[in-house]
């Protein structure tokens, strides 16, 4: 009976063997076509590896870069385990990051750090989990799909958090479309071996986060539920399985996840919520979700791939004469297409049995 | 000359082979039966055949001539015609435009006159009577929409008539008006390929049979000078018993206990397939049989039964365990004592993309058994699995592949195993040997009437009407959502409730 652990392990590490040999060819073809416009692939790699490890300040940015993407990442893949593709991470990461900083205007009472921090992620995970939820309760009650929903929300929530930015908690002395600034009690400090880079524990407890997650889809029965939903939702239903509470508590949670990039962004870094802050986080968190096939601890992996890459954009733009920030978009999006090419990999393999037959 | 012949055909999927080196000739005006187990290939070579597989090995031949087909228009300009197992018919367009699809008549324009007319010719020639040739397909029954399909093929001009399993949703009577239509079309030249597992029916109607085994062809016989228990034999390797042999308990006083389940005046308006006033009991030790023909209503039953929070519009008394049921929902039902054996066991059954062990804990995975705290410990699901395993013996006996890796036997085993893992009082059984290989029909039912014999109270769905007299104490038979009659075991004739089914009167 030994021999039964085999098909499963062997499944998930061949998945992931898959992941990585699609980024390397991904990527490879990235290298070829900045061959192709006459830079040298090896310079790119170079650039790359120096952009995103060579300083403690370099490694520093890439983390920050990475953090909102792990966030949005597991906020695209927990509703995907049930079937639901959430594009709404956007409107929710916009509507936690207000949250945050809204925490910090109401709280500025609160005299501990940790009670201050505690207070603000309450607020953010609150706020982006509500509106992570209603797009969950709509297709619960209405059948209104969720792409829909979640892409008009994207809408709304860049409106309203304008909205309360400008005419509520606007800081009166700046120029700039922003917040009141939130008291040094709440913010998160820096590692100071990243050289001034925003980033600090919190990485940590987002690795934590991600793990934590991980597991309870795994062990829970609501984590069961989920799961068998968006492996067969007639099978589900069939067996007793609510769509509609797990569908509305699983987007809760994604919407929810989506919103603590407010503790990067605005507890982290500019201590206030800007509009327009997110580098389009919540899209680029679908490419991570899918990078990562899913996999909620694949999304770690992932989200760094995509954080050197976004680091290492700026860079390749700057240090070299031909490649432009487009071209680094570019390998980042035939990265996407070698992880996500599932049929790739069976038709390369009857190529190679064709040869040797 | 042959009419069809395969010689050495091979088939691979990866290093399975579907197909091994298949060789076998169909006499031209002949009716030719392909039997096997599921799995066996007979699907896959016909796919060949249909030019919807492309060979590897081996040479097909029509008429003689060794051909290559490439896809289903070749195939079809071959003279080769299937009729599949579900009707590829649309619904709401008529009888006429269903045939003349893919082979309209008039440059500008169709000519329905001209097809009509042609049609006409058809059905006089192969003495198909069909006078309904405007009328929406939706509205014909089960059995003339197959007639529907033949024609269709008799108008394309196919000279090979392939049908999959084409009595599977058939009344006796419908099915004895089909092969009457069959015999006829043979008489005028036809060559026909019969799919089958049902081995009475290829024996009565076929001229000769081959049987498949593992991909390979075990041998062609001539129908006349072959037994039911040497195809058996033939299909899977070893001597099997069709009909349950085994102890029948008989219990003391079984008709007047007391019911464990009963419904009363339920009516439920929106479904696809409506039920009116439908009223039964089931009585502790016994099998209760539900016989129809497909959609008439046991469909909705059974869901009902076992989920009734899904129909709002239901009315009537619902009472299970000694409580009132209308709307609960099935996790409440199972915590009462209610087990499910789904219809349709891919779609409603597995989760084909999870290992057994997740296929386990599916309708469980809020049991006590192996969840405190919203935890789930799968340490004590594990030996569970395991017991199933072997006391079923489900293969390959692996807890961690992919339920998608079990043949459609070892599914169902499965997914009854599960369903007797909390042992239940009342048992909801649907279809349990369908597209399940002979070996472990015998199993199942077997499985099933130890549940009986012990105690417990089975609700038996099914569309095979030998299962249900085998096995069921009384059966109802349904016919437009009604129960249209009961019979007691002694009562069961097929003729008589196979007329109960179609209509008729008792």
């Amino acid at each position: 009976m030994k021999k039964e652990n085999k098909p499963t392990g062997y499944a998930s590490f061949r998945s992931f063997l898959r992941a990585v040999a699609g980024a390397t060819l991904g990527l490879s073809a990235g290298l070829l076509i900045c061959r192709l416009v006459g830079e040298s692939p090896i310079k790119v790699l170079q650039v790359l590896y120096q952009s995103s490890f060579g300083s403690g300040y370099d490694f520093g940015m890439t983390l920050f870069y990475t953090a909102p993407l792990i966030l949005t990442g597991l906020a695209v893949a927990i509703p995907l385990k049930g079937g639901l593709f959430n594009i709404g991470a956007e409107g929710q990461l916009t509507v936690g990051a207000l949250a945050a900083a809204w925490a910090g205007v109401l709280g500025a009472g609160i005299s501990s750090p940790a009670l201050a921090v505690l207070f603000a992620t309450f607020f953010a995970f609150l706020a982006g989990g509500l509106w992570g939820l209603l797009p969950g309760f709509l297709k619960a009650r209405q059948g209104s799909h969720e792409v829909i929903t979640t892409i008009m929300l994207n809408f709304i929530a860049a409106g309203v958090t304008a909205y309360f930015t400008l005419y509520t908690i606007k800081d009166p002395v700046s120029a700039q479309a922003e917040t009141i600034s939130i008291p040094e009690t709440f913010h998160l400090k820096p590692f100071a071996v990243f050289n001034g880079a925003p980033m600090g524990w919190l990485i940590f407890f987002l690795i934590l986060l991600a793990v934590g997650i991980h597991y309870v889809l795994w062990r829970s029965s609501w984590g069961y539920s989920l799961k068998a939903l968006g492996e067969s939702e007639v099978a589900a239903e069939t067996y007793g399985i609510s769509r509609g509470s797990s569908w509305m508590s699983s987007m809760f949670l994604a919407g929810g996840v989506a919103g603590l990039v407010g503790l990067v962004e605005v507890l982290g870094n500019s201590h206030r919520f800007k509009i327009g802050f997110s580098a389009d986080y919540g899209f680029v968190g679908i490419a991570v979700a899918l990078v990562a096939r899913g996999n909620i601890l694949g999304v770690l992996p992932s989200a760094f791939l995509f954080g050197i890459l976004q680091k290492g954009s700026a860079s390749l733009d700057l240090e070299t004469d031909k490649i432009t920030r487009d071209l680094s978009y570019l390998i980042q999006g035939l990265i996407i297409l070698g992880v996500s090419a599932e049929g790739l990999w069976g038709w390369l393999w009857k190529l190679v049995r064709r040869k040797n037959a | 000359m042959s009419a069809l012949e395969f010689r050495g055909v091979s088939k691979r999927f990866g290093s399975f082979f579907a197909n091994r080196e298949l060789s076998f000739r169909v006499e031209p005006g002949t009716i030719h039966g392909l039997i096997g187990e599921n799995g066996a290939g007979k699907s896959t070579a016909m796919k060949a055949l249909f030019g919807i597989h492309s060979i590897e090995e081996g040479t097909i031949l029509i008429r003689g001539k060794p051909v290559r087909i490439k896809n289903p228009i070749q195939a079809m300009k071959l003279g080769i015609g299937m009729v599949h197992q579900h009707f590829m018919l649309a619904g709401p367009e008529t009888v006429l435009d269903n045939i003349i699809l893919g082979r309209e008549p008039g440059f500008f324009g169709i000519n329905r006159e001209k097809a009509l007319a042609e049609l006409e010719n058809i059905s006089e020639t192969y003495g198909l009577q069909f006078g309904k040739w405007l009328s929406p397909v939706d509205e014909l029954s089960v059995g003339e929409q197959q007639r529907v399909e033949i024609l269709k093929l008799l108008y394309q001009r196919s000279e090979i008539l392939i049908l999959d399993e084409p009595t599977a949703v058939l009344t006796p009577q419908e099915v004895s008006d089909l092969f009457q239509n069959l015999k006829r079309l043979k008489d005028e030249g036809k060559t026909i390929i019969l799919i089958s597992h049902k081995l009475k029916e290829v024996l009565a109607h076929t001229d000769a049979v081959t049987v498949l085994r593992r991909g390979e062809c075990v041998g062609t016989r001539a129908t006349s000078e072959t037994t039911e228990d040497e195809l058996a034999q033939m299909m899977v390797g070893r001597p099997v018993s069709f009909t349950y042999e085994g102890e029948r308990k008989v219990f003391a006083k079984a008709e007047d206990a007391r019911a464990v389940l009963r419904l009363d005046r339920l009516s439920i308006s929106d479904a696809q397939e409506p039920l009116h006033k439908v009223a039964l009991e089931l009585r502790p030790a016994e099998i209760l049989g539900i016989a129809g023909v497909q959609g008439n209503g046991q469909t909705t039953l059974l869901r009902f039964l076992s989920n009734p929070s899904r129909f709002r519009s239901a009315d009537g008394e619902y009472r299970f365990a000694g409580a009132n049921r209308m709307g609960s929902n099935p996790l409440a039902l199972r915590r009462a004592g209610m087990a499910l054996v789904p219809e349709d066991r891919l779609a409603e059954g597995l989760l084909l993309h999870q290992d057994l062990m997740e296929n386990y804990l599916l309708g469980q995975h809020v049991d006590p058994r192996f969840v405190s705290r919203g935890m789930i410990d799968r340490s004590k699901v594990r030996p569970r699995v395991e017991a199933a395993i072997r006391d079923f013996d489900i293969r390959p006996p692996f807890v961690n592949i992919w339920a998608s890796r079990l043949s459609g036997g070892n599914q169902q085993k499965l997914v009854i195993a599960r369903a007797l893992d909390s042992n239940p009082s009342v048992l909801l059984i649907a279809h349990p040997t369908r597209g399940v290989d002979v070996g472990a029909i015998e199993r199942i039912h077997e499985a099933i009437m130890k549940e009986r014999n012990s105690g417990k109270s089975i609700l038996l769905f099914s569309s095979e009407l030998d299962e249900l007299i085998d096995l069921s104490d009384r059966m109802l038979v349904f016919f437009n959502g009604s129960v249209a009659a009961e019979f007691q075991r002694r009562e069961f004739d097929p003729w008589a409730i196979g007329r109960v089914m179609g209509g008729g009167e008792k």
